[in-house]
Parts: C-alpha cells; structure tokens; sequence
C-alpha cells in the first residue's frame, strides 16, 4: 500500500531555508471568555477585531512597535488590504495565506530578502457568525467542489470527508474503534492542564465510545470545536532575530507535497491516506535540518477531525505504516505519554484556530511558558498538516 | 442552519449534463477524453491528463467494488431528515473512476469494503434520476 517518495521531491530538499528566520513574538485571543459570550447570545468581535487583539498581543511580546514590521500575511477570512488598512501596516511585502502556508511564505520572503519582520495575523468569527462547513450554506462550496458536488445523495461536510477516510483506513489498516479514541481521550488529558483551552471535563474511552456519531464512523468527540478568535505570530531574520529577543524559535525546516489529481472523487484519501505526500513533506523537511522523529519532543498535528493524527504518525515517519493504531494503544500521546501530541488539547479541545493556534504552541512549549502542560526541556517541535490535499512539515527548534 | 425542505439537485452544467441525461435512460457514464481514452469522472472543461477539450460521457458497465462508506446522523437538508440515519458509499468502478452515492442496504454489517456492487437507477421525478448501488452477488 505504501507508495515511495516521488523522486521530484527528493531532488529538491529546500537546503536553504534552515535557521533563516525564527518567531519573535506570538499572540492570541481570549477565546475562553469569547465562548462564554457567543454562548450567551453576544458577538464579541468581528473576524478583523480578533485578528487585531492578536497582532497586538503578538507585537507586546516580541516588545517591538508596528513600525519595526515590513511584511504583512493575512490569514484567509480577513482581506489582505483591509486588515493592513486596519492595523496601520504599508509592508514592502505582503500576502494571503492559511496558517502553515503563511509561516513558509513568511521564511520565502525573508530568506528572499523582500521582508526581515514579518507579522502573521489571522481571525475567525466562524462561531458568532454561524459559519457552516457542511450543508446548503457551506462556507467555501463554491470553490471546494467536493463540499457539493455530491450533495444530490445527501453527503456534505468536511467531517464526512474524514469519515470516509477513516472508514476505509480502518479496514485498510486494521484500525479500531476505541484506537481512534484514544486521540481524543488523549487531547482532552492536554486540555485540562491548559487555562486556555475551551474544553477542559477530562474523557474516557467509555465516554468516547459512547458518544454519538454524527458522520459514522466520526463520534462527536473526533469533531473540532467551532469558535471565535485570532492569533497572530511575528517572524524575523534570523540574525535579526537574535538581536531582538533571547528566546528565538528558528524555523529548522519546511517541506510540502500536495495531492490535487482526482481530489473531488477522493482519490488521494482513500488510495493510500495522503501517505506518499505526507512522505514527501516529511523527507523535506528532514534533509533541511537534519533532524528526525526521534529528535522531535512535540509533534503537533492539524486535527479538524481526530483522523489527522493516525494518519500524521504514519506519514510523517513516527510509526511504521499500518501501526498507528498500536502506536496510539502503547506509545500513548497525552500527558506522561512517549510522543506528547496537541500539547494544548489541539483544534479537538482548545481552540479550532485552523492551525494557526498549534504554531504559538509549539513556540511556546520551546520557550517552556507552558505551565503544568510543559514538556520538559522541549527542544524540537514539528507541526504537520494535510488539508485539501496540501501536505506540509514544519519543524521548530530552539 | 437554512435547511431546505427539498433535497439538494444536481447543479446540471454543460459539462455534467451528458451524465444526468445518460442516468434518466438508465445508463451510468463516465468522461471519456476522445484523444487518448482516458476515463474520469467528475466530468472537467478538458481532459487532466492530455488536456485535450475533446470528450465524450460513455456508458459503463455500472459493476463496481465498495471502496468506502458512512452513515450521517445528522441531516444537513430537511429533505434527509426522514432517512436518518442514511448511508453514503464510495464506489471504484471496474473502468477506473469512483463516485459518490447511496447503497441500497439497511444492515451495515453487510458493507464489507472490498465487496462486489452494481449500479440501479432511482427515479426522483421527470427530469431527474439518481445512480445508486447495490450489493452484487
């Protein structure tokens, strides 16, 4: 099942981009208080409003003025020109990005010169708006075409997507019920150690399977959260960067491959679970900076659904591929466990920030600010994501 | 949510409308690049293997294997309220292609992935017929 690595991959392992820039600040919302208000019938803020309260909480902990910044990325629900307009930026280089695309855009630029601080701001009033990822109004059904293509047999949703997957990756795989439980259970130990976590009532795997399913085989606990906030990061030249703090957090390496052929129809999920662009992106970004698995503390995976993270661990080389599933049941990933994973309780339980909110916590967690969730002595952080096809590797490093 | 009583139709373009007026005489189809043969399904403006803009949608044989399937708990259109919980299938056709559809089974405990299925053909009204699967053998 197992497909090599494309060999146009390989050829290009990206020798340049190691330690060129490192983050310098972070921010983000509170989006606990935030919960509590949208729950209450109140709209705290608007998408722009969000992604501001983070771009300022981000300038205040790297200590620098919005003056110092010279590159401007707009996460994807707020305008590119009217959030430079709002937050007062006339950068000499910009752009629009989803979370892992603006961190690689943001070391292309500086590695290219065009930018030496670049800020990276992004909010989403998804929860106070209503914003549906499924269904007649389904945000972005116009351009995903496999959001509606095939809603004439009623199958809509993001989470039915994942839900095909893990249905046939459980056959695939041998994968089980109570294994894709452990993740959640798992998340759910991060989130009670974290203050800004949304959902923090620990879970059993009783709890887990007992559950009801919205998407079978997808219980409600394999689903994110859908809440309102912002996050925003600040990231510098290298050189510069050490100059502006004494806790830098260099980027050590980026890799992607994407997946797009036969995309609506599924064919890159269900063939072979992104594996081969997951492989890719991994190799990637291992040949940069010389580091591996076994050199990683943290691994941090994007998880719109609970199906990233067994896929995650296969593809980005931390188990072998059909033993995710026994890794999960031995390794363990939550707290006191082998391979600590979503150390802040990940889009499941903390926030659904679209993987914006796991940068900061791998930043974070480098910087040991972590509190009682603190792995000790972090030194290697790696964020992985497949999204829409799109495989990437980030590793962190201090 | 704004849900619709009605269940959602297909938005017939003129690159899918070869397909649907295939399905409302029974026939199942894929796209065919008329240069170099190749069959995929969603229908595309050109072929994504040789670019070609030359195609056709020809009939398959509507065998099958059972790629993939989920039960939705939940209905995102009132017009599926009344079949929760409904089931959805992914199905790899013996010529290559995989769609989308409904099997027409009712026990789960049936739908062994890998299992052999065969399109029929649901007629919704006159200007509409859905492709749907069984399971063969």
């Amino acid at each position: 099942m197992s497909s090599p690595v494309p060999a146009r991959a390989m050829r290009h392992p990206n020798p340049r981009n190691r330690r060129a820039a490192a983050v310098v600040g972070v921010g983000h919302t509170d989006w606990v208080r935030d919960w509590a208000r949208c729950r209450n019938g109140e709209r705290p803020n608007d998408s722009y409003g969000y992604a501001l309260e983070a771009l300022r909480n981000a300038l205040a902990d790297a200590k620098i003025g919005r003056d110092e910044v010279d590159g401007l990325i707009a996460g994807p629900t707020t305008a590119y020109e009217r959030l430079g307009e709002l937050s007062g930026i006339n950068p000499r280089w910009g752009d629009q990005a989803d979370a892992v695309l603006a961190v690689a855009q943001a070391v292309m630029a500086i590695e290219a010169g065009y930018a030496e601080v670049v800020a990276l701001v992004y909010g989403n009033d998804q929860r106070s708006v209503g914003t549906q990822y499924g269904g007649p109004e389904a945000m972005g059904g116009n351009a995903f075409l496999s959001y509606v293509y095939h809603s004439p047999w009623g199958f809509t949703s993001q989470g039915a997507l994942y839900a095909l997957t893990l249905q046939s990756y459980k056959h695939a795989r041998g994968f089980t019920e109570a294994e894709m439980g452990e993740v959640s259970v798992a998340q759910r130990g991060w989130s009670a150690l974290n203050p800004n976590a949304i959902m923090r009532k620990r879970i059993t795997l009783e709890d887990y399977l007992a559950s009801h399913f919205v998407c079978e085989p997808l219980h409600l606990f394999d689903y994110c959260l859908i809440n309102d906030g912002g996050v925003a990061l600040i990231i510098a030249e290298a050189e510069r960067a050490k100059r502006m703090t004494d806790r830098p957090v260099f980027i050590e390496g980026v890799g992607r491959f994407d997946l797009n052929r036969g995309a609506t129809s599924l064919e890159p999920r269900i063939d072979d679970f992104y594996l081969p662009a997951q492989q890719s992106a991994a190799a990637q970004s291992y040949a940069v900076s010389g580091l591996g698995p076994k050199d990683m503390d943290i691994l941090q995976v994007y998880d719109s659904f609970s199906v990233h993270v067994p896929l995650a661990l296969e593809g980005y080389g931390y188990c072998a591929v059909g033993e995710a599933g026994k890794f999960l049941r031995e390794s363990r990933i939550g707290p006191g466990g082998r391979l600590p994973l979503n150390t802040s309780g990940g889009h499941l339980s903390e926030t659904y920030m679209q993987g914006w909110a796991h940068q900061i916590e791998c930043v974070r967690q480098l910087r040991g600010e972590c509190g009682e969730r603190q792995v000790a002595g972090a030194r290697h952080a790696h964020y992985t994501s497949d999204v829409a096809g799109k495989c990437f590797s980030v590793i962190y490093g201090r | 949510m704004s849900a619709t009583a009605a269940r959602p139709r297909p938005k017939i373009d003129p690159i899918n409308r070869g397909f649907w007026e295939n399905a409302r005489a029974g026939i199942l189809s894929v796209q065919t690049c008329d240069n170099c043969r190749d069959v995929h399904f969603p229908g595309s403006p050109v072929c994504p293997r040789c670019l070609s803009g030359d195609q056709s949608w020809t009939p398959v044989s509507g065998r099958g294997t059972l790629l993939s399937w989920v039960r939705f708990h939940r209905a995102y259109w009132d017009g599926f309220r009344a079949e929760l919980p409904y089931l959805v299938c992914l199905v790899g056709l013996e010529e290559g292609p995989l769609l989308i559809s409904n099997i027409l089974e009712t026990d789960p405990e049936k739908l062994v992935i890998g299992s052999p299925v065969e399109a029929v053909f649901e007629t919704v009204d006159e200007e509409l017929t859905l492709p749907k699967f069984r399971m063969r053998g």
